[in-house]
């Protein structure tokens, strides 16, 4: 939160400041009050007031309730009646484009309705463009939380809900799933990557492509063995038979950053480990040990490595 | 001054040992409704469950203490820091303050001889103490409740916790509510109806009214979760769909369930660390409390008030704003009445004459981090910080200083400040400060660092985190400061059983308290009080004049109540004497009733369901024969004396 | 004899005198008066949660479960409510002592109390004939709040025939008299609420 890159991340965090400062005056004058009566303490009554009963009694109607709810009052008109207009989920209207994301035990679909692009773990957008990201999950309550960016929206089965994106300028930015969703909860994180409007343009019809035809061998084996072994089960490579809906969709998973939902880097080297043992890697993740001889699993990740 | 004892009193006193003499041996601990054994077993029990949370800390500190380590697995640290916070909250904290300091006190404070229904107060502890073995049971195999203290759905439901971790969880806590739902009704009719003579509601201890309020709330909280977990346990177990969306079921129907009692709770939590810290000040002021009335009156809006703020534990599930808006205004009231007490107490510390021994040391590190993690909760109801910061270590941060800071300091503070009293012997006032100041610096540094982690954006509940995020500093000095933390905890203890065992004996009233218990020898004799205490102000013991009053009574043999196990019951509002009760002395009932209700859980968490129904039937017949006795014992005599009085 | 001066004017009974405000009452009275706070709010949560799940859907009760019916249902309730009456009469007839003429109120009460749960049964089999409370949440809050509401009504039978047994073998000291007046407000409390679970499944008709 405190490195923000939209207007909203920034005005959080300027209330952040102002409430830690307020709250820092209020801490350090307790400490301040105890202190003194750690200094007083063989005279008994207020310093400078001296011992009457019903000096005490004021100082606990002016600082126990007349300054309190002057202070409250005023956080609460900046915080829950102004600031709150602008982190609400937006008005469909006001944005410029939607995007679905979907917590799936413990990865991301995200899906660009009108397009038939789906992805998963990563979100392009355009910079300086009022995104509205639809949350919603496949399983248990998950949460979709960008600090960098805004606040987060709760993922619920049953419930569409809406949270605004707008990313100042280009940039990778965080996210992690923060409402407890199981064993691997803490391995379910995201990318939203903001891109100039062309660049976005352009990563968004090459993912509206279907997948690349294999051109080397190692590549149409490594098709051939991911066809008839079981990954197509559970995974869609849009353009092949392969068209399961358990993983996330690898049509385009050549071109993303990371794997399992930035557990690890997408290399050949961590892409093999993954497919021999996730479970090593992610213990609990969906994918089990399939038990791919490794001259396939070469094959195989040259395939999806090529698909960019 | 403490009670004078002349030859003359002396064969009262004998007397009233006779009537009031324990059964010996273990089975007299078995069978004991005696509050203040009932109190001394909560305090152990309620003492080795915090050791065990403690454990669970610690195991989670460690496991954090560098990015991708694996010390435990998920799978462990899912049970690890669901345990701990169940056993915190329900297995150290509430039982600790109700069951240890609240049966302890209470009658002492009131100047009763026992609560108003002893037998159940015996049960209310069995029935603790079975739940809480009850919830280990399952750690101890392997499948221990794992999703959370809060419990959220669907991840609690059989699709996606297929095991029987969850119905430990839903099953324990009904049980452990069983016990506290009992131990509050106990807790308000004593307070009602069994306050000594004189002792008018606007001359009741703060201490009292802490308690009336926390058992208040408890009564009214406590069935939301109880039909919550009933609601979870029928879909786990036999199918149906309160929380299934595609059978018109809702998640957030649990969640609602489950806040609705969740913030009382909390409240609840906090209100007997206020009770310790009334009791606390004024001694060590040697003062009466600034704004005696304000402050009894914000204990109760207090807990009045706990109940109409829930949602704001429900900030990002997607509710209309104007919802949000209505419950965090009502959050942000709750701040004036804590305001109100925060200021009372340090005004009434300022202008006393303050003794900074380590009970007072301990309230003021309580008000210190009262106010931090107050503050920190005001920032919560600011919607859209919540919205950022929710489910974070800020989150974490906020309840570890206002439970550990500002419940359990008070507990600390309150045992030093009660071990006199309790034991006879006095602790070791170095080594108390000592101990406060190293207990007070490993709050700090575990939990300070957690807002920072926090705000940068590291969610809680994660098994571990990567590397290169910046994180690992603060994860690092909150491992350190829990260590620290540790060291303080120890050397608390440590000085504690020492002095247990070699202390200089204490005296009846070695801080010059201002409250009745204060006039009983240390420990107190079994009844407590010999003749019933006069009382005409909330700080009986600094109004000298009725306790010499007491003696010279006592030396009359006026107001002994010794004809059998006797103690009076008093009118709701002024205190007016209404009739003397005889009271149980030891019965085996409650331990029979606490069985079969056990044996009744074990059975429903194994789906054993016609076994289970027959201990109800058991159970049962075990309500039968506690009523049996009651007939026998006393209901025939008790009133045969109304009669000719 | 007590050494302790108890105020003037308390007699066997515990009939207090004209001249005071309001009437002491005992602890057990008031253990029985929280117990009853702590079970109203339980079904107050039931029942609230009912009315959630019914504003949260679309379709209440869903396709193909029938809507509840009144007439059969109300004239029990009807039945099962009136029994306060004779239970009142019973605290009445025990705080005055009148051993025989309670224990008859409290087995004419019981009586009809059982009637109305074997018919409450029976009309619940009809009801599981025709849908599950696994087939929806509709069925799942329905099933669970009545037979919560059953379940304390059965729990009260049993009260009825232990305090009756207890009159029988052991008359009616003072603690047993206290025992008739708390089963009595049990009654009057689940009656209301009895009341209130019959209006709440039967909304959907209203």
């Amino acid at each position: 939160m405190l490195n923000d890159h939209s207007p909203q991340a920034h005005d959080i965090m300027l209330l952040w400041w102002w409430m830690l400062g307020a709250g820092a005056v209020v801490l350090l004058g307790a400490l301040a009050m105890l202190l003194i009566g750690y200094i007083t303490r063989k005279r008994p009554g207020l310093p400078f007031f001296g011992t009457r009963e019903s000096v005490p009694q004021i100082m606990v109607l002016v600082f126990g309730i007349a300054i309190p709810a002057v202070v409250l009052v005023v956080l609460f008109a900046v915080a829950d009646v102004y600031l709150v207009g602008k982190t609400s989920p937006p008005s469909p209207k006001s944005t410029a484009m939607t995007i679905h994301v979907i917590g799936r035990q413990w990865w991301w679909e995200v899906d660009y309705p009108g397009t038939g692009v789906v992805t998963a773990n990563e979100i392009h957008i355009p910079t300086r463009t009022r995104i509205n990201v639809v949350a919603t999950t496949g399983d248990v309550i998950h949460s979709f939380w960008v600090p960098s960016l805004n606040r987060k929206i709760d993922m619920i089965p049953g419930r569409l809900n809406r949270v605004l994106l707008y990313a100042s300028n280009p940039g990778a930015y965080r996210g992690q799933c923060s409402q407890f969703c199981g064993l691997e909860h803490a391995r379910m994180a995201l990318w939203v990557f903001a891109q100039p409007k062309a660049q976005f343009e352009a990563w968004l019809h090459g993912q509206e492509r279907l997948a690349a035809k294999p051109s080397t061998n190692a590549e149409r084996l490594g098709e051939a063995y991911f066809l008839s072994d079981q990954c197509a089960s559970c995974h869609t490579i849009a353009g092949t038979p392969a068209r399961g809906d358990v993983g996330p969709n690898l049509t385009h998973v050549g071109s993303r950053a990371t794997l399992a939902a930035l557990t690890i880097p997408n290399t050949p080297y961590w892409m093999s480990k993954w497919i021999a043992n996730p479970q090593a890697i992610k213990p609990g993740v969906q994918m089990p040990d399939l038990g791919v001889p490794p001259a396939q699993i070469k094959d195989i990740v040259a395939y999806l490595e090529s698909l960019k | 001054m403490a009670t004078v004892i002349t030859p003359a009193g002396q064969r009262h006193v004998e007397r009233l040992e006779k009537i009031w003499a324990p059964r010996a041996g273990v089975l007299g601990w078995l069978m004991t409704t005696d509050h203040k054994r009932i109190g001394i077993m909560y305090f152990f029990t309620a003492l080795a469950f915090f050791g065990a949370g403690g454990v669970e800390a610690e195991i989670i500190r460690t496991q954090l203490m560098t990015p991708n380590n694996h010390l435990i697995g998920p799978q462990a640290y899912d049970e690890v820091f669901t345990m701990h916070g169940i056993t915190m909250i329900f297995l150290f904290v509430i039982p600790m303050t109700t069951g240890a300091f609240g049966n302890y006190l209470l009658p002492l404070m009131i100047g009763a001889r026992d609560m108003a229904f002893p037998r159940m107060n015996a049960l209310s502890y069995w029935v603790y103490l079975a739940s809480g073995l009850f919830m280990y049971y399952s750690l101890a195999n392997g499948h221990a409740p794992n999703a959370g203290w809060f419990d959220y759905v669907p991840l609690a439901e059989r699709a996606f916790d297929p095991g029987n971790n969850i119905d430990f969880y839903g099953y324990g806590l009904i049980f452990n509510g069983i016990s506290s739902t009992m131990a509050s009704i106990n807790f308000i009719v004593t307070i009602f109806k069994m306050r000594a003579p004189g002792m008018s509601l606007n001359r009741m201890p703060l201490f009292c009214y802490a308690f009336l309020a926390t058992s208040l709330a408890l009564l009214f909280a406590l069935p939301s979760l109880t039909v919550a977990c009933i609601f979870l346990e029928l879909d786990r177990e036999l199918g149906f769909h309160f929380y299934d969306p595609h059978f018109g079921g809702d998640p957030l129907l649990w969640q609602n369930l489950f806040w609705i009692f969740g913030h009382p709770e909390v409240y609840i939590i906090i209100l007997p660390a206020f009770a310790i810290a009334t009791a606390i000040i004024p001694t060590f002021s040697h003062r009466r409390m600034v704004a005696f009335p304000l402050v009894a009156l914000a204990e109760i809006l207090v807990a009045f008030l706990g109940f109409g703020v829930w949602v704001h534990h429900m900030l990002t599930v997607g509710f209309a704003t104007i919802v949000y808006v209505y419950f965090t205004a009502a959050s942000l009231i709750i701040t004036i009445p804590s305001a109100i007490q925060i200021f009372s107490w340090i005004a009434t510390i300022v202008s006393g004459k303050p003794q900074f021994k380590t009970p007072l040391l301990f309230i003021c590190g309580f008000i210190v981090y009262f106010i931090i993690g107050g503050l920190s909760g005001i920032t919560l109801a600011a919607i859209p910080f919540d919205q950022q910061v929710h489910d974070s270590y800020y989150v974490v941060a906020h309840f570890h200083f206002v439970i550990f800071g500002a419940a359990v300091f008070p507990i600390l503070g309150g045992m030093y400040f009660w071990f006199p009293k309790v034991t006879g012997k006095m602790y070791r006032e170095r080594w108390g400060q000592v101990s406060f100041w190293l207990t007070a610096l490993g709050t700090m540094v575990t939990f300070m660092p957690m807002h920072i982690v926090g705000i940068i954006g590291m969610p809680r509940r994660n098994w571990t985190y990567p590397s290169g995020l910046g994180w690992a500093g603060y994860n690092l000095s909150e491992t350190i400061g829990a260590y620290i933390l540790l060291a303080g905890l120890l050397t608390i203890f440590a000085n504690l059983a020492w002095s247990l065992w070699r202390g200089e004996p204490a005296g009846n009233d070695p801080w010059g308290g201002d409250t009745l218990e204060w006039s009983t020898t240390s420990p107190p004799p079994v009844y407590n009080y010999p003749v019933i205490p006069t009382v005409s102000s909330p700080y009986p013991m600094w109004d000298t004049a009725d306790r010499e009053r007491d003696n010279r009574r006592l030396e009359r043999g006026e107001g002994l109540m010794e004809l059998g196990h006797q103690t009076p019951s008093s009118t709701v509002q002024d205190a007016e004497l209404e009739e003397v009760l005889e009271m149980p002395s030891s019965s085996i009932w409650p331990l029979l009733t606490a069985a079969s209700l056990t044996a009744v859980f074990a059975s429903l968490v194994l789906t054993h369901y016609w076994i289970a129904a027959g201990f109800v039937v058991v159970l049962g017949c075990t309500l039968i024969g506690w009523h049996w006795e009651s007939l026998s014992r006393h209901g025939v005599m008790a009133y045969e004396q109304e009669a000719h009085a | 004899m007590s050494d302790v001066q108890l105020p003037a004017g308390r007699g066997a009974a515990g009939v207090a005198p004209a001249a005071r405000r309001r009437t002491p009452q005992p602890t057990g009275w008031w253990g029985a008066v929280l117990f009853l706070c702590a079970e109203v709010t339980l079904f107050g949560t039931m029942i609230g949660s009912y009315f959630y799940l019914d504003f949260d859907s679309h379709h209440w009760p869903p396709a193909g479960v029938p809507m509840p019916e009144i007439l059969k249902v109300s004239v029990s309730t009807g039945v099962v409510v009136l029994m306060s009456i004779p239970m009142w009469r019973a605290a009445k007839a025990a705080q005055a002592g009148r051993r025989r003429e309670t224990a008859l109120l409290i087995f004419f009460a019981m009586f009809w109390q059982a009637a109305y749960l074997g018919f409450q049964i029976y009309l619940w089999r009809l009801d599981y004939l025709q849908f599950h409370p696994q087939g929806s949440a509709y069925g799942s809050i329905y099933f669970t709040l009545l037979t919560t509401d059953h379940a304390h009504v059965l729990l009260g039978i049993l009260a009825d025939a232990s305090i009756l047994m207890f009159i029988l073998l052991k008359g009616l000291p003072r603690y047993q008299r206290i025992g008739v007046r708390g089963l009595a407000f049990y009654w009057h409390v689940v009656n209301v609420l009895i009341i209130c679970v019959y209006l709440t499944l039967l909304s959907p008709r209203l």
